[in-house]
This record gives structure tokens, C-alpha cells and sequence, in this order.
């Protein structure tokens, strides 16, 4: 790295987070999930199955934790000490985090994962050998990996049928997580290059951000001053590229999850509330 | 420089270069700068992709001549796989598309009336596919068209050269036969030097 | 083939013989990328805007439950892949719920009925449909004897043309005996609303509300239209005013879970509860002028005391509810299906809706519904009180020929019935089933029926949101099987049988269909458009808009006697029978996603379970997952224990779904069904059955099994993961 590399590239080094970096960035495909909405109803789960080719496994790998859902309702209990959770319960959708710095991503011994010039972490199944160091590496346990040839049983005909052909059906040894739907923006993508266009906001989204019926995920690109989810962000102050965020409002509920772990993740959440007044 | 073109000349020409023919070298600088300019004879600088392969004989339910439809008729590439320019795949012709002509043209012949039974019996035929790329694979046959003859205002008539690219000269060929290897460097060779995307998950699904 | 292809016949063209043979390239007979080894079907004469490569997306509607959401399929290369909401569709706007993407599963299940079966020698063996239809026409036709009112159908919630179809039938036959049977309704709350209201199913308002105060409805989930309610609490909590919800119920549901304050309740007390926190809004200055003297001396007697030892409620907490229920307006208070199924469920609904009353909600968070104009296309809501009637109609052997379709009997009734042998009384039964269940496992002659994505139909929700319609189900491909049929087709079969003269003229449904429709366009003020017209535009949009005219609430209380507490020593629990959405009352236990999907509070799979308090297995000397025997007078099931305080001590949760007999592969043999073990007492007012009245003994039976759930720790052991903010912390800003 000469110095007069750093000279003629200043402008690029000098881009703050928000803007990406060092990296370019096309989009950055983000997500808002407004934790008072999630009814825990898990149509987005499942919308994930019917789009993204997910086997179901059954309930004896089920038990051994290999199931396959790349976006799963995690039902916690908050209160300590009461008889009743007078409270209800908390749902979190978790699903991978598109990390800016994701910490799976330099572990890969083959680099089959990696971070796309749109933001997301991405995973080739082709490259990819199975050596499950990256799923170690997730803090968020969102790398999903097939011990199993499932298409052997999981889809026993007609249910084939059904499989969506703008993605693979993946074979034993290969990791698997959330792809923010990386066939929809990659239809979206060459439909507006087809046009001669920009992406518009709201033109395609995640197949669970469609299916919610509380439309609690908002899914979008940064980038886009137009996007409903940019606007989430800022109107909630949760910046990039920062391990800690500075804002000091209460009605500011936005927050992403380990972000102190500095990982910079790529979907905010909202807090939920609850109306402890009554 | 006339050594090095030379030399280069018979490598382009696969041959090892005779040090006795470097008198008539210039004569083979300006074959190779012919031989540059009329392999391309694309309106833009493209550099196509580098590597061939050779395919095997697949015999189809009915041999279909390209050479008659494409050398003879003149018939544009894009009349029958329409839907090159605006989806993934280019796409089978339906066969009321073969109909359409072989209703009145040609019905004589065994080759269309074998065509005419499948016709009329409501069946299409079974085609075996030549050209595949993997599942795993996402190629969009429009883009491409985009890039290379929307775009730059390529004459549409002339629109077999750039399907040669990919699919060989079909105007010498019946029935298509795969003569680029379509595997992954071969689309890279192409992508690197054409300002391609080379992001892994543009292509992988 | 050569000429101008009509779409149905582009679909019929897509196939080859009738088979799942689909053009285009995306389904091959080999996976490989060698030349020459996969087939690539072209086209015969596709339709201008079929490309391969590029979706088309079709409108139709959703019957995973009766909710009627509007769909739209995404079709590609001829089959369809992915179900998303119809985004103007007035009553999910664009949303659907897990069980509605589950529905691929239904249409592509392995374990379909893909022909005729006629029961010989004991046992169902495969026919043909001209020997079926032989049959049909011996049993049921033109010149069949009968006894009119010994033929009955036997169906689920049926509404749109297929009931018009059914109602034809009956009609042509001279019989009146439809039976329509669901386990999930709110036929009770239709009853309350009917007599007090003048409306069987007013609109609900949540997002005008800013307290829903409900009584285990759980309205998000399972209760009349959730997809629906789902789209209006976002609205509720997103509101500049954040709305509040407390939620009363005896186990938590989906709904309970995002409450602000969820209440256990003793089961059966709900009633009491609504009276008592009556009886503090009257002496808290709400005017009770409006009601009855008799009404107004039940709230009277209905102190706060009397109700905190009836209901197992703290006075102070019930003050709370009543003070939440004064000051924050407007409000909506909603019954549900663990306040119905009980022996005086009516009028503990009534004491319920009896509050909406002194609230003032009548007229703005519940408002009256639009009288639909053609009652021959309304909804035939089904509840349990038919499936009681016709239980009792088959054990005095007054029924000769029934016809089931959309409903498994068999499955669904208390085994105290015994249905199950006592159908051996009725000597011709046709069931019409998709899926080989146990109801269809009783039959004499099997009629395999396509599925909704195969099928033409309509439906007209009970429940319609603002704009009401009649949704319109199209095929979304071409069925998967030469041998099924279509409900409507059948129907048609049927009719021509018993009426030549006038239903001969149909080939099928399709062509009732474009007929029905060509004769419906004037009454629905699209006198201007030709039929194609209104034809194509019903298909593209999924629905005909219709004018109701809005009704008129006059508002008549009902006295409620609601019931006092029992207790029994004998059986000390109450059994709590919830159904999910997800496996819903077992219909959806045959489709893999809603199996792996958890459960959405237990976060359990592929089972069943018990739920009970931690202090009333600490009692009992149970711990989480020791397999236990629930008991009750009709019936005991073996199950494991889950232990949990989102349930009142005195109540034992088994989720309703599994518990299968037949079924198919994902759904037979697993878990328990609850249902089995009810005791077959009703609602004394409405007939319909006390389902969650049933009391239960609780033993161990020593074994210990583990519960397959998702997650390991019920705590986030302050890791703060999913945050929580209350309320009075947002509106403390700082500065400003």
C-alpha cells in the first residue's frame, strides 16, 4: 500500500461507514423489524421454507438441532419471579445479519463467503466444503449446514414440484443461511437494467417481509434515499459502522444485536413496548 | 516486431513458426491484423471467450437443419428463440412457431411431416438439450442480447455472429452441437475482458 | 389445436396426456448439464404472455381455513411455486398467514386420493369414475328411490357457488339436511351478536380502538379472520396514541403473547369477569340507564369479591382492567372460542358483549356488517351443534346416503359419540376428500377432488372487511392428477343425474361458472362490460366487488346468566383443547412446513404436549417432559408434560392437531388428539359444543420422554436480544 496509492484514492478510503467504506456499494440491502409488530405468527418462517427450497428434516434431526430454517421465531420469557408472564411473550425473528463485518466471512478457508458489492454476506454453495467454521464463528447461530442429502427425502414427489428454480436445491456438506432472498434482487436487478432504470423502492421485497401480515419487516436498500427502511433508520439514529450507538432518546427504539460484538449487522430491530401503565 | 508478430501468427494459427518464412513476415502481420479484425467483425471491441469443445452428436426426435433455416432462409435467430431477448432462456421455438411456415412450405418432406404428426397428435417433441449450464447457474440470455446487440445499436440481421459466440456457427451445423465448453472460465475469460459482473453470486444461485 | 386457444385449453395443452408432463425447461427428466441427456418439451401454442423464464402471477383465493384471503400465485413453466397475499384484496391487503403458504404442500402432498375407491369386501379398492358415477346414479340419481329427507351433506364451512351447488343438490333430492361442521368458529359469538346487535358478524375495529380488552380471542391467530386482524393491529400499535391490549384467557394463545397484560383466568369464569368489571364501570360512573332492570341487577350482583373468588382474580387486578377499560376510549371487547365452549357460553359471551354495550363501542369499534345481497351465495358457517345433530341422526339410523366434503367427522368428534362405528348405520356414504383421512377411510365410495390451486370456485367470507366481494378461486396450473375432479364438477355430475334437463347443458363447473357469471354482471352494476369482460376482470382482480348495504345495529341485551364455578373432585382440571394456527383443528397435519413449524408459544414440533403450571406439577410431582395420563369421563390420552406459566394452575392445554389415525405419512401416528376425550355437553342456548368444559385427572404414568422444541432457554439471561421498552419510558423524551 504506497503512499501515493493513499493520495489518489483518499476519496474512497474517506467514505464513512453509511456510505460503505472503502467498498462501493451498488445497495445495501437492509432490514427494519419492529419487534411490537411480531405477532410470533411465523408466516414469515414459513413463507422462507416455500421460497428458498428449505428441507423440512423431521423431528429426530429437529431434536439434534440441524433443522434448516434460515429465518426462525425465537419465543423468549422476560419476566423473573411472577407467577404469570402478565407481560405476554417476546419474539425475535432472527435470521442471518448480513454483517458489514461479519465474522464469518474471513474464516472460510476457501472464501466461499463473502461480502457482495450489495451488502450481503454471501454464500456459494459450489465453493463451500464444509468445514463449518463459519457457522462456529456466527454469534447469532444463522449459519445453517446440510448434514444430509435432504433432497433424498425431503421432497418426495409431487412436493419436488414446488421447489423454486431460481436457487439450487443444496446437497449434503454445503452451508446454507439467509440470502435476503438474493434470487428477488437478482431478478429485480436485471429487470431495471432491462428497463434502463434505477431499483425502486417497494419494487420486490423479501418473501418474509411479503408474507407478514403486521408488514412488521420492512426490507429495503440504504442507499435509496427513497426506501421506507432508510428512513427507519434514520428517524431511529442507528448508524453503521459503529459497535455502540450514541443516541440517548428513549422513543428512538431502534437497535441491532450484537453490535457491541462490532460486527455492524444489517438489520435494526425496534423495541418492543408494552404498556406497563395499565 | 515482425519476429513477434510472426510468432504470434502461428501460434493464433496453432502451427510452430519456420524461421525461413520470416521474409514473408509482413505478409503474415497483416493476415493477423485481418485475421483480428474479421473474427470480430462485432461494431464494438469484444473480446470473446477463449476456449472450444467438442461436443457430441445428440440425436434430436427430429433432425433439424439450422443450416437450411439459418444459411438458406436467412431466418433470424431470434424469430424462433424469441425469447433470447427478453427472458433467462432463448428458449425452444413452440412448435406451432415451425407450423406457422410448415403448414405449406416443405410438406413433402419426411423431416416435416414427421414434425406435422407431433402437430397434429397435440404433442411437442421430446428435444434432448445441448446447451446447459447447471443448476446452480443463473444466465440470463437477455442481458447479454442487451449488452452486446441492443445497446450498441447492433444491426439485428447480423445478430448470428454474437449468438456464434456461445452456441458456434449454427449456419454449418443441423441439429445444434456444443462446441464452447460453457463451464465457468470459459464465461469469466469473457466477463474479465468485457467489464462483466464478477461478483460469485451474480451467477451463482 | 390450430386457432384461437382459449386459457383453459392453454392449460389442458400444457400437459401431455393429462400427466405432470410440463413444457418448458425447467423440469427435466435427468438433473445433469451433459448434452443430450435432458428433454427440453417445448410449447405447443402457448399464450402471448406465457415466456419461459419469466413467472406469470394469477389471482385466486386461499381455503386453508374460512377466512377467504385473496392470493396470488406465482406460476412458472406451468406449475405454481410460491403463494403471496393479493394486495387489493380487501380483506388481508396483500398478506397471508403461515398456514396460507402452506397450502402448496396440500396441493403437492404425496399423499393425495388420486382415484375413485369403492369400499368391496370391507376394504377401499380403487374404481374408475364411470363405475362411480355408476354407482352415484344407482344410489342417488334420476331414478334412484329415496327417502328426500335421509339424504344429508356433511360439509365444512361452504359458501360462494359450491354452496348455491350444494343447496341444489339437496333442492333436486327434496331433502333439507345440511350439516355444516367447524371446530374452529365463533358460532357463539355470531349468535350473541345476531340477537343483540341484529348482526351475525359485525366488523370489528382494532385500529380505531386503544384497548382491546379480550377474552381469549385470539384474534391474531385463529379467531374468524386473522390475516385480516393481524393488518388492523399494526395500524392499533403504530397509532401516534399506542393502543393496549389485555388479554384474559385460561392458557396463553399467539394473540396472549403480545398482550400488555395478559391475565390468567380460571376456565369457565369469563363470564363472572365481564359482569364484575361491569359492575365497576356502573359504580365508577358509566350509565347503565340504557339497560334492563334484569340486566342491571345481574351486574349489580356481580361485586368485585364474589367475582375475584369465582375467577381466581385479584380484586385489585380486575380494578385495573376496569380502570384500563374507563379511560381509555374507544375500546373493543372480544369473545372467544374458550368463552363459548362452555355450558353457558352464550350468555358469557352476552356478559361480554354486554360491555361493549356500556362502553359505547357499539358503532365505532364495532360497526355493522353489509347485508351481503345473494344469502343463496352466503356463508353456511359451520360450528360443532351440526356435528352433535348429525351424530344423533346417525345413531338413530335416520340418514340413508351422506355426502362429506371439506370436513373429517371421524377426526373431529368426541369419542363419547362414537361416530366412528355408529356411521356403519348409514348404508351409502360418499365422501369427497383430497387427502385420505379418516373420514374418507369410513367411506363407501371415495371421490378424489382436486385441490383449491386446481380448481374454479367462489367464497364469500362471513367475515367481510370494508368493501365486501365475492372471492374468486381460478386454477392456478393444470391439476397434477387426470383422475381428480373439481368440487364444482362433481356438483355438476350430480345435478345432471337428478335434473338432465337443466343441468345437462353444463360440461362441468367451468362452464357453470362463465355462465353464473355472465347472468351475475347486472346485479353487481357491471351491466356495461361484455361477459369476457367481466369474466377476465373477476380472474385478474380475484374477486367481484359487491354493494352490501350497511345493516343497523338496534341494540337489545340479553340477560346473562353466567354460570358460577365448579368444582369436582374427581377431575380437578380443566381440560383446555387449544387449536393453533398452523396444524388448526387438525386439517393442516398433513403439510411438512406446518408440522416443522413451531408452536408458536410452546415452540414444540412434531408432537403433542400437556401444558401446566409449574406449581401445579410442583403439586404433583411432575416434571418437564414425564409422559402423563389426562383423564376425563370419556376417554384418557397419554402425553408429555410441559411446564410453563402462561396457563392458569387449574387448567391442563393439550394443542389441538395431531392425534391422526390416517392421514398420510406426515400427519398418522403422531401426538394426541384431544378432541377425543371431550365430554359431550353444549352451550344450553345455541346447542353448539362445550368444548373447553371439559375437567380432567392428571397422573403419572413413569416414563419421561424429551420434547422436540426449537430454542433450549426460555430466558434471554439478560442478554437483552428482544428488547423491551414500557410505555412510560417513551413518553419521557429528553429535551424537548
Amino acid at each position: 500500500m504506497s503512499l501515493k496509492n493513499v493520495f489518489e484514492n483518499w476519496s474512497t478510503y474517506r467514505k464513512g461507514a453509511e456510505e460503505g467504506g472503502y467498498h462501493t456499494y451498488e445497495h445495501r440491502w437492509t432490514m427494519a423489524i419492529n419487534l411490537d409488530l411480531c405477532i410470533g405468527c411465523n408466516a414469515c418462517s414459513t413463507a422462507c421454507y416455500a421460497e428458498n427450497n428449505l428441507a423440512v428434516v423431521g423431528e429426530k434431526r429437529f431434536a439434534k438441532g440441524q433443522a434448516m430454517h434460515w429465518l426462525r421465531i425465537e419465543r423468549y420469557w422476560d419476566e423473573e419471579g411472577k407467577d404469570h408472564p402478565e407481560n405476554g411473550a417476546s419474539f425475535l425473528p432472527m435470521m442471518c445479519q448480513q454483517c458489514g463485518s461479519a465474522t464469518c466471512e474471513p474464516v472460510c478457508p476457501v472464501a466461499a463467503t463473502y461480502h457482495t458489492p450489495d451488502g450481503l454476506n454471501a454464500q456459494v454453495y459450489n465453493r463451500c466444503i464444509g468445514s463449518r467454521y463459519c457457522s462456529n464463528n456466527c454469534p447469532f447461530r444463522v449459519r445453517y449446514f446440510n448434514f444430509y442429502s435432504y433432497y433424498e427425502s425431503a421432497w418426495p414427489e409431487p412436493l419436488n414440484l414446488q421447489l423454486n428454480p431460481d436457487l439450487t436445491v443444496r446437497d449434503k456438506g454445503v452451508m446454507e443461511k439467509c440470502t435476503f432472498c438474493v434470487q428477488r434482487i437478482r431478478v429485480a436487478k436485471d429487470k431495471a437494467k432491462m428497463e434502463n432504470r434505477k431499483l425502486q423502492d417497494g419494487e420486490f421485497v423479501t418473501a418474509c417481509a411479503q408474507a407478514c401480515p403486521t408488514s412488521a419487516i420492512v426490507f429495503g436498500d440504504t442507499l435509496n434515499p427513497e426506501s421506507k427502511v432508510g428512513k427507519l433508520w434514520k428517524q431511529h439514529q442507528v448508524k453503521r459502522g459503529v459497535y455502540k450507538q450514541t443516541k440517548e432518546d428513549p422513543q428512538l427504539r431502534g437497535y441491532r444485536i450484537f453490535e457491541e460484538l462490532n460486527v455492524d449487522p444489517s438489520v435494526m430491530y425496534l423495541e418492543r413496548v408494552r404498556d406497563t401503565t395499565i | 516486431m515482425v519476429r513477434w508478430v510472426n510468432k504470434h501468427v502461428a501460434k493464433f494459427a496453432g502451427v510452430a513458426a519456420p524461421r525461413a518464412l520470416h521474409h514473408v513476415s509482413w505478409i503474415a502481420a497483416v493476415a493477423l491484423v485481418w485475421a483480428v479484425t474479421s473474427a470480430v467483425s462485432f461494431a464494438q471491441d469484444i473480446v470473446p471467450p477463449v476456449g472450444t469443445h467438442q461436443g457430441e452428436d445428440v440425436v434430436q426426435p427430429i433432425e433439424f437443419p439450422h443450416n437450411i433455416h439459418v444459411e438458406v432462409n436467412k431466418i433470424n435467430c431470434m424469430y424462433c428463440h424469441t425469447y433470447a431477448r427478453r427472458s433467462k432462456v432463448a428458449g425452444i421455438p413452440p412448435t406451432s412457431k415451425c407450423m406457422g411456415c410448415h403448414k405449406i412450405i416443405a410438406t413433402d418432406k419426411p423431416r416435416i411431416q414427421k414434425l406435422t404428426e407431433y402437430w397434429q397428435k397435440g404433442e411437442s417433441p421430446k428435444w434432448k438439450k445441448v446447451h446447459d449450464v447447471p443448476d446452480y447457474v443463473h444466465f440470463t440470455h437477455e442481458r447479454h442480447l442487451k449488452k452486446f446487440v441492443f445497446d450498441p445499436d447492433y444491426p439485428v440481421e447480423n445478430v448470428k455472429e454474437i449468438c456464434a459466440v456461445c452456441h458456434g456457427q449454427l449456419k454449418e451445423m443441423t441439429v445444434a452441437k456444443k462446441v464452447k465448453p460453457l463451464n465457468m472460465g470459459w464465461c469469466v475469460s469473457c466477463h474479465e475482458k468485457n467489464g462483466g459482473p464478477s461478483d460469485c453470486w451474480k451467477c451463482h444461485k | 389445436m390450430i386457432g384461437k386457444m382459449k386459457r383453459r385449453d392453454f392449460l389442458k395443452a400444457l400437459g401431455l396426456g393429462g400427466t405432470a408432463t410440463l413444457a418448458g425447461c425447467d423440469l427435466p427428466t435427468t438433473v445433469t448439464l451433459e448434452e443430450g441427456k435432458e428433454d427440453v418439451v417445448s410449447y405447443l401454442l402457448p399464450d402471448e404472455y406465457v415466456i419461459p423464464g419469466i413467472a406469470v402471477w394469477y389471482a385466486s383465493t386461499c381455503t386453508q381455513c374460512a377466512a377467504g384471503c385473496g392470493i396470488h400465485g406465482r406460476v412458472r413453466e406451468g406449475r405454481v411455486l410460491k403463494i403471496e397475499g393479493n394486495p387489493e384484496a380487501p380483506i388481508n391487503a396483500g398478506k397471508t398467514c403461515q398456514m396460507g403458504q402452506a397450502g402448496l404442500q396440500g396441493h403437492y402432498n404425496p399423499d393425495r386420493i388420486t382415484t375413485p375407491m369403492v369400499r368391496e369386501g370391507g376394504k377401499l379398492v380403487p374404481t374408475t369414475w364411470e363405475k362411480a358415477q355408476a354407482l352415484l346414479s344407482e344410489k342417488v340419481g334420476a331414478k334412484a328411490s329415496l327417502n328426500a329427507d335421509r339424504v344429508a351433506w356433511f360439509t365444512g364451512t361452504l359458501s360462494g357457488h359450491q354452496r348455491a351447488l350444494v343447496s341444489n343438490h339437496l333442492d333436486a333430492i327434496g331433502s333439507k339436511q345440511h350439516f355444516a361442521h367447524e371446530v374452529v368458529n365463533a358460532s357463539v359469538w355470531q349468535a350473541v351478536s345476531r340477537d343483540m346487535l341484529d348482526d351475525p358478524m359485525p366488523r370489528i375495529r382494532l385500529d380505531k380502538a386503544k384497548l382491546i380488552l379480550s377474552f381469549g380471542a385470539d384474534f391474531l391467530g385463529t379467531w374468524v379472520s386473522p390475516v385480516h386482524f393481524a393488518g388492523q393491529y399494526a395500524k392499533f400499535r403504530t397509532a401516534a396514541d399506542r393502543g393496549a391490549l389485555i388479554q384474559v384467557e385460561s392458557k396463553m394463545s399467539m394473540t396472549g403473547g403480545s398482550a400488555d397484560l395478559w391475565v390468567a383466568i380460571r376456565p369457565g369464569t369469563e363470564g363472572a369477569l365481564a359482569l364484575g368489571l361491569a359492575n365497576y364501570l356502573v359504580a365508577n360512573g358509566v350509565s347503565a340507564a340504557a339497560l334492563s332492570a334484569e340486566v342491571r341487577d345481574k351486574i349489580a350482583a356481580h361485586d368485585l369479591q364474589k367475582v375475584a373468588a369465582t375467577t381466581g382474580i385479584a380484586t385489585a387486578q380486575i380494578e385495573r382492567i376496569g380502570k384500563a377499560l374507563k379511560s381509555r376510549n374507544p375500546s373493543v371487547v372480544l369473545a372467544g372460542a374458550s368463552v363459548e365452549g362452555q355450558a353457558q357460553g352464550y350468555d358469557a359471551v352476552a356478559a361480554i358483549m354486554l360491555l361493549n354495550v356500556l362502553l359505547g363501542n357499539i358503532g365505532t369499534t364495532i360497526e355493522p356488517s353489509g347485508k351481503f345481497p345473494f344469502p343463496q351465495l352466503e356463508a353456511k358457517t359451520g360450528g360443532t351443534r351440526d356435528l352433535l345433530a348429525f351424530a344423533q341422526a346417525v345413531q338413530q339410523k335416520q340418514l340413508d346416503v351422506v355426502f362429506v366434503y371439506g370436513a373429517n367427522p371421524v377426526y373431529s368428534a368426541p369419542a363419547a359419540l362414537k361416530l366412528d362405528e355408529q356411521l356403519n348405520n348409514v348404508p351409502f356414504k360418499v365422501v369427497l376428500a383430497q387427502f385420505p383421512d379418516e373420514t374418507a377411510m369410513h367411506a363407501d365410495l371415495v371421490l378424489p377432488v382436486s385441490s383449491y390451486l386446481e380448481d374454479w370456485g367462489t367464497h364469500v367470507a362471513a367475515y367481510q372487511a370494508e368493501q365486501s366481494q365475492i372471492a374468486v378461486q381460478q386454477p392456478l396450473m393444470q391439476k397434477l392428477y387426470g383422475d381428480t375432479r373439481g368440487f364444482g364438477d362433481v356438483m355438476v355430475t350430480l345435478l345432471a343425474m337428478r335434473n338432465a334437463a337443466q343441468w345437462g347443458a353444463f360440461a362441468d363447473n367451468y362452464a357453470y361458472m362463465k355462465n353464473v357469471f355472465a347472468n351475475m354482471k347486472t346485479s353487481v352494476g357491471q351491466a356495461a362490460l361484455s361477459a369476457d369482460e367481466f369474466w377476465n376482470n373477476s380472474l385478474q382482480t380475484g374477486m367481484v366487488k359487491v354493494d352490501a348495504p350497511v345493516r343497523k345495529h338496534t341494540v337489545k341485551p340479553v340477560v346473562p346468566n353466567v354460570a358460577a364455578s365448579s368444582t369436582d373432585a374427581a377431575y380437578p382440571f380443566y381440560l383446555v383443547p387449544s387449536p393453533r394456527m398452523g396444524l388448526y383443528d387438525g386439517r393442516h397435519a398433513n403439510l411438512p412446513w406446518l408440522q416443522e413449524s413451531p408452536d408458536q408459544i410452546a415452540k414444540v414440533v412434531w408432537d403433542s404436549w400437556a401444558e401446566m403450571h409449574p406449581s401445579t406439577a410442583e403439586k404433583l410431582g411432575i416434571a418437564h417432559g414425564d409422559v402423563i395420563k389426562v383423564e376425563s369421563e370419556h376417554g384418557a390420552l397419554e402425553v408429555k408434560a410441559y411446564l410453563v406459566k402462561a396457563i392458569h394452575p387449574d387448567a391442563i392445554s393439550i394443542p389441538l392437531g395431531q392425534g391422526h389415525t390416517e392421514y398420510g405419512r406426515y400427519a398418522k401416528g403422531r401426538g394426541v388428539n384431544p378432541l377425543k376425550i371431550l365430554k359431550p355437553i353444549t352451550d344450553t342456548k345455541t346447542g353448539e359444543l362445550a368444548m373447553y368444559a371439559t375437567r380432567v385427572k392428571v397422573s403419572k404414568t413413569g416414563k419421561q420422554e424429551t420434547i422436540i422444541r426449537l430454542g433450549h432457554s426460555d430466558t434471554q439471561h439478560g442478554r437483552r436480544l428482544a428488547r423491551t421498552v414500557s410505555v412510560d419510558v417513551l413518553k419521557r423524551t429528553k429535551g424537548a
